[in-house]
């Protein structure tokens, strides 16, 4: 088990010696039951931190932040930043470290290890309560959580309620830290991309008509992008947000540039979105599950993620975040990579 | 209907091989189907899956990509990344459903005139039944 005295001991000390700018990790949130992302600047403060099955949230999306806002600064704080990761989110570290984003020393990794379980998924939890609020959820002795309600407490077998992406997690513990909590052990993970083998089994219509459907509810929101670690790009494809049209721009530059996708939520613009999105992250994406759970709309992200992640591994050999040193997936190739459907 | 549709085509040629494969084509006064529209860029490498997405989405029915045949390549390396890059784009246009016969790649060097001539022909042997590209052509 995380002993949670031992990480809020260490926070403290990091904090107190000076050793770290801030922490982040996660807190009680608002709403009483879910986790929120903290940032922990005084050593009193480390009280707050608590570690359940509620702690969804990739921190390394904060590191991404953090750069840019190091990059205005004038004296910037070079010290590094403290960042509390689960398994999934020590990889998406190792992905910004491979990709040369952030340096090793700008971060110091204090790494939780999930164990037996993992985070649970809050639309299976409330599909299991019947509506009713849980107030505390808690690891269990023996594979299963203990959710409080208002009217008593509840024992769900960790499968029932576990999120997807921890059913079929590859490393339910940290590749890289600095200080780990939590022993590294290895949950049996029966079949890794269970979840899109169903789809892969449809004729092709009938993959066009699942895709048809669930892309047209794609409201365009972008909370996808905003929640994932890799989706640092300044300018991304579908927004021109860094080529503001001003009074001063002429003709030329506007004709100049290029706009790629049409900003309306409209079923081939989503399509086109989602795809770019999709083999953007081809070979970075570390199944982290972010983008499945901020999705308004209840669209199966990680069905094009775990695809891409599944041809990269059966055509490459190709595992994503769990070696820095590492070159990433499409900036390097082998002789005997397949060509068979080149003419 | 479908015997009177005539595909369009889209083919992202590289500069030093297959466009001049093409040239060739042309120059010896084969004959081959007009359905293409040749986009010469510098090397396959090149090719950005965002362009082959692009092209389907503003209503080209198939796309072709044609390098230097491997270990050809003017910059040494690039139909080897281009190989790899669009093997994954390939794989997920697929996946959400399109007709793997839309997008495919070739080698054509610049001495394959020949071999230009008959992957178009083919390209549009198979895109004829198929009709329309509709699934990924832009509404707005």
């Amino acid at each position: 088990m995380v002993n949670i005295q031992s990480l809020k001991e260490e926070a403290r000390k990091c904090l107190q010696e000076g050793k770290v700018k801030y922490i982040i990790g996660y807190e009680k949130g608002a709403d009483g039951w879910k986790a929120n992302p903290a940032f922990i600047k005084k050593p009193e403060d480390v009280e707050k931190l608590i570690w359940d099955p509620t702690c969804f949230h990739n921190l390394a999306r904060f590191l991404v932040d953090e750069k840019r806002r190091k990059a205005k600064e004038k004296q910037p704080d070079t010290r590094p930043v403290g960042v509390v990761v689960k398994g999934c989110d020590s990889r998406a570290v190792v992905i910004l470290l491979q990709e040369k984003f952030i340096e090793r020393n700008d971060v110091y990794i204090l790494g939780l290890s999930c164990e037996k379980a993992g985070v649970v998924d809050e639309r299976k939890l409330a599909r299991k309560l019947d509506g009713k609020k849980p107030v505390k959820i808690e690891l269990g002795e023996k594979d299963n959580f203990l959710v409080f309600t208002d009217d008593g407490k509840a024992e769900i077998p960790v499968r029932e309620i576990l999120a997807e992406r921890c059913l079929e997690c590859k490393a339910n513990f940290p590749v890289i830290s600095d200080v780990l909590f939590g022993e590294k052990t290895k949950r049996e993970v029966l079949n890794p991309f269970q979840s899109i083998e169903k789809m892969e089994s449809l004729a092709q219509e009938d993959k066009w008509n699942f895709w048809k459907q669930t892309l047209a509810k794609c409201i365009r929101c972008y909370a996808c992008r905003s929640v994932c670690p890799m989706c640092y790009c300044d300018e991304c494809v579908s927004d021109t947000i860094n080529f503001a049209v001003t009074a001063d721009t002429t003709a030329e530059e506007k004709a100049q540039k290029i706009k790629w996708l049409e900003k309306s939520p409209v079923l081939s613009e989503n399509i086109f979105y989602n795809l770019v999105r999709a083999i953007h992250l081809a070979g970075r994406c570390i199944d982290c599950g972010e983008c499945e759970r901020a999705c308004p709309v209840n669209i199966p992200l990680r069905l094009l993620n775990k695809k891409m992640e599944k041809e990269a591994l059966k055509l490459f050999g190709y595992e994503a975040g769990f070696d820095p040193s590492q070159p990433s997936l499409i900036s390097c190739f082998k002789d005997e990579d397949p060509q068979d459907f080149i003419r | 209907m479908e015997d009177t549709f005539e595909p369009r085509i889209v083919a992202f040629l590289c500069k030093w091989c297959s466009s001049a494969g093409s040239d060739l084509a042309g120059v010896s006064r084969m004959e081959y189907p007009s359905n293409v529209t040749p986009i010469q860029v510098m090397c396959s490498g090149s090719v950005s899956p965002l362009y082959i997405f692009s092209a389907l989405n503003r209503g080209a029915d198939g796309v072709l990509v044609s390098g230097c045949h491997p270990g050809d390549c003017h910059y040494i390396k690039g139909n080897y990344y281009a190989r790899r890059r669009l093997a994954l784009a390939k794989k997920l246009l697929e996946h959400i459903g399109l007709e793997p016969e839309r997008f495919q790649m070739s080698w054509v060097s610049a001495a394959e005139g020949q071999k230009y001539t008959q992957i178009i022909k083919e390209l549009v042997r198979e895109l004829k039944p198929l009709g329309p590209q509709t699934k990924l052509r832009r509404k707005v």
